[in-house]
């Protein structure tokens, strides 16, 4: 899902940092969000909804809507959209039972 | 279309709203307490247009009584312990 | 420490404003809840006639090193929960920061498009699917289907091709209490008609110029083929709803149903179109939450997308000493945001006794908003100069 070289904008040159989503390693890019990072190793569900436990994700894309919340590291909510993967970072869905 | 959700954060469909509306709900105020629409984490960001926008298009315009949701501080969701640290002057 | 000015939001607007207000020797600092400064630059990608590419994240790095270099702060990642008289603005980490003078420019966000099976994964905003494609440099999807005809969809569906992406159609979405005239196709023929001269690519272009000739936007509506125009190499239906998107546990059809002469919507007729991304694209709203909570006026006009805070020919709300500036007041462009905020930054140092010649330099400050709105490339609100003078008139009675 990576857009390896872009007709105006180029190539992007950005290190590689490993994360972890639901106890399996990713590779994601230096700089971009969760979500980014999750969506190029095609997934795209982060969580699942309270009540009715249906799959959620990504929705508006700029921290406004909170559908993308994740458990980062601990902490709970994080939005995986306006949040930046570091190496070694920790995420996991919420509305699951721990994995 | 009933089974849509209008409220993502409480999983709140278009049908509950429009049932509760049915029941009497006279103010957007009253169904967002009955339904728990524009309560969760996001506190209505995504929904609090819809939630009026469905109370006009469903009620009988001489039934709505006219309430304002307006916005509150915080406007984001803060964790109790930092509330708590802020009441307690400089950390 | 106490700052003269403490802007919420690094968007063109907000950072304008630093820039201004830091060369003219105030003390700045800039609250933001984003990783990286620059707001919805960071997105924006499209050429500009004979002015070559607008690439909003170039602009953004270069705006951010000058505010940097001349000694604006930045607090990214940080979140403004509330601003209290004073003026105090408060953080999530409940630290509090004393200011002469504060300045939101929160922007914009999109109004919701909800449609059946819209909280499926691979259901986003359109604005997602910039920010995704421009600025992460990843794929919303491989097959995307976008719903809601207007200049920010029909420019991002461009931005999507360019990148790689295949854009199966731009779709209308279905009657309903909440799309209202975003289901009307003749209202999209007349709007569009409006927005898209001197627009940023071919696909508003040719959209415009099939609609300059009255009698031909009269008939639009009524003869517009059903099998959809293809602009560039993408098919713009506007004779056909999306009614439902599709997919057991992520999005993997939407189904179309075909729109009769008279508007109505022939179920019976419809199809599935495989995709495995959805963007809406419901329209941007001025995100004024901020101002509401600490007690400006606010006032609902439609010209301008939605409810703001009223405000002064210098862009100060009614809490003296509280200004605004760019989609916070109305949704235009990013010219037009940096101007006022370039503006905003003008009065507020006028008031700190920065400025030999106050009154030109806002004089000059108030003329280049209107020459940005002139010469806008992309108008968002048809009717965006009625909702300017709307403001005016409201604050004279105020």
């Amino acid at each position: 899902m990576r857009i390896a070289d872009h007709p105006i904008l180029g190539k992007q040159r950005k290190r590689e940092v490993t994360i972890t989503f639901n106890g399996t390693s990713y590779t994601a890019l230096e700089g971009e969000s969760i979500a980014a990072a999750l969506l190029a190793n095609n997934i795209r569900t982060l969580r699942y909804s309270e009540i009715a436990k249906s799959p959620r994700a990504l929705y508006c894309g700029i921290g406004h809507c909170f559908e993308c919340r994740v458990t980062v590291d601990g902490v709970r909510s994080k939005r995986a959209c306006i949040t930046t993967v570091k190496d070694g970072m920790f995420i996991s869905s919420q509305g699951v039972d721990s994995p | 279309m009933n089974d849509m959700i209008i409220c993502r954060c409480e999983d709140v469909t278009l049908g509950e709203l429009i049932s509760h509306i049915e029941n009497g709900s006279q103010t957007v105020k009253s169904l967002k307490l009955q339904t728990r629409a524009g309560m969760g984490i996001c506190q209505g960001r995504t929904c609090r247009v819809l939630v009026e926008q469905v109370m006009t298009y469903y009620a009988d315009e001489s039934n709505i009584i006219s309430s304002s949701v307006g916005t509150n501080f915080p406007i984001r969701p803060i964790r109790l312990a930092e509330l708590a640290q802020n009441g307690k002057g400089d950390p | 420490m106490k700052f003269d000015l403490v802007v919420i939001g690094a968007g063109p607007a907000g950072i304008s404003a630093a820039i201004k207000a830091r060369k003219n020797g105030a003390h700045v600092l800039i609250v933001d809840e984003n990783p990286v400064a620059g707001g919805k630059l960071l997105g924006q990608l499209y050429e500009v006639p004979d002015k070559g590419w607008w690439i909003g994240q170039r602009i953004a790095e270069k705006l951010v090193d000058q505010a940097t270099s001349i000694g604006v702060q930045f607090l990214q990642e940080t979140e403004a929960w509330g601003i209290f008289p004073g003026w105090k603005v408060v953080l999530e980490n409940s630290e509090t920061i004393d200011t002469s003078y504060v300045l939101i420019a929160t922007g914009a966000a999109e109004k919701a498009l909800p449609i059946p099976g819209w909280t499926k994964p691979g259901v986003i905003a359109i604005g997602a699917a910039q920010v995704l494609t421009n600025y992460h440099r990843v794929k919303p999807g491989k097959r995307v289907a976008i719903i809601g005809v207007d200049p920010l969809s029909l420019s991002i569906a461009q931005e999507l091709q360019l990148a790689g992406v295949e854009v199966v159609g731009i779709y209308l979405p279905p009657i309903n209490p909440f799309s209202q005239e975003k289901a009307d196709p003749h209202y999209l023929l007349t709007n569009l008609a409006k927005m898209s001269h001197l627009a940023p690519n071919q696909l508003l272009k040719t959209a415009g110029k099939m609609l300059h000739n009255p009698f031909v936007k009269k008939l639009a509506a009524k003869w517009y083929p059903a099998n959809g125009l293809k602009i560039g190499n993408i098919p713009l239906y506007l004779r056909k709803r999306v009614m439902e998107i599709g997919g057991e546990t992520e999005v993997d059809h939407i189904r179309v149903a075909p729109i009769n002469r008279n508007g109505g919507t022939v179920l019976d007729d419809s199809i599935p179109v495989e995709v495995d991304c959805v963007c809406l694209s419901g329209g941007l709203y001025p995100l004024s939450e901020l101002a509401g909570s600490v007690g400006c006026k606010m006032v609902t006009i439609k010209e301008l997308g939605g409810t703001i805070p009223l405000y002064s020919p210098e862009m100060e709300t009614t809490q003296s000493g509280l200004f605004v500036a760019g989609n916070i007041t109305g949704i235009e462009g990013a010219k037009v945001a940096m101007a006022q905020g370039n503006l905003a930054a003008t009065a507020i140092s006028s008031r700190l006794g920065l400025l030999e010649n106050p009154s030109s330099a806002l004089e000059q400050a108030i003329s280049e908003v209107e020459k940005e709105r002139k010469n806008a490339i992309l108008t968002f609100m048809p009717q965006v100069e009625e909702g300017r003078e709307k403001v005016t008139t409201m604050w004279k009675t105020t």
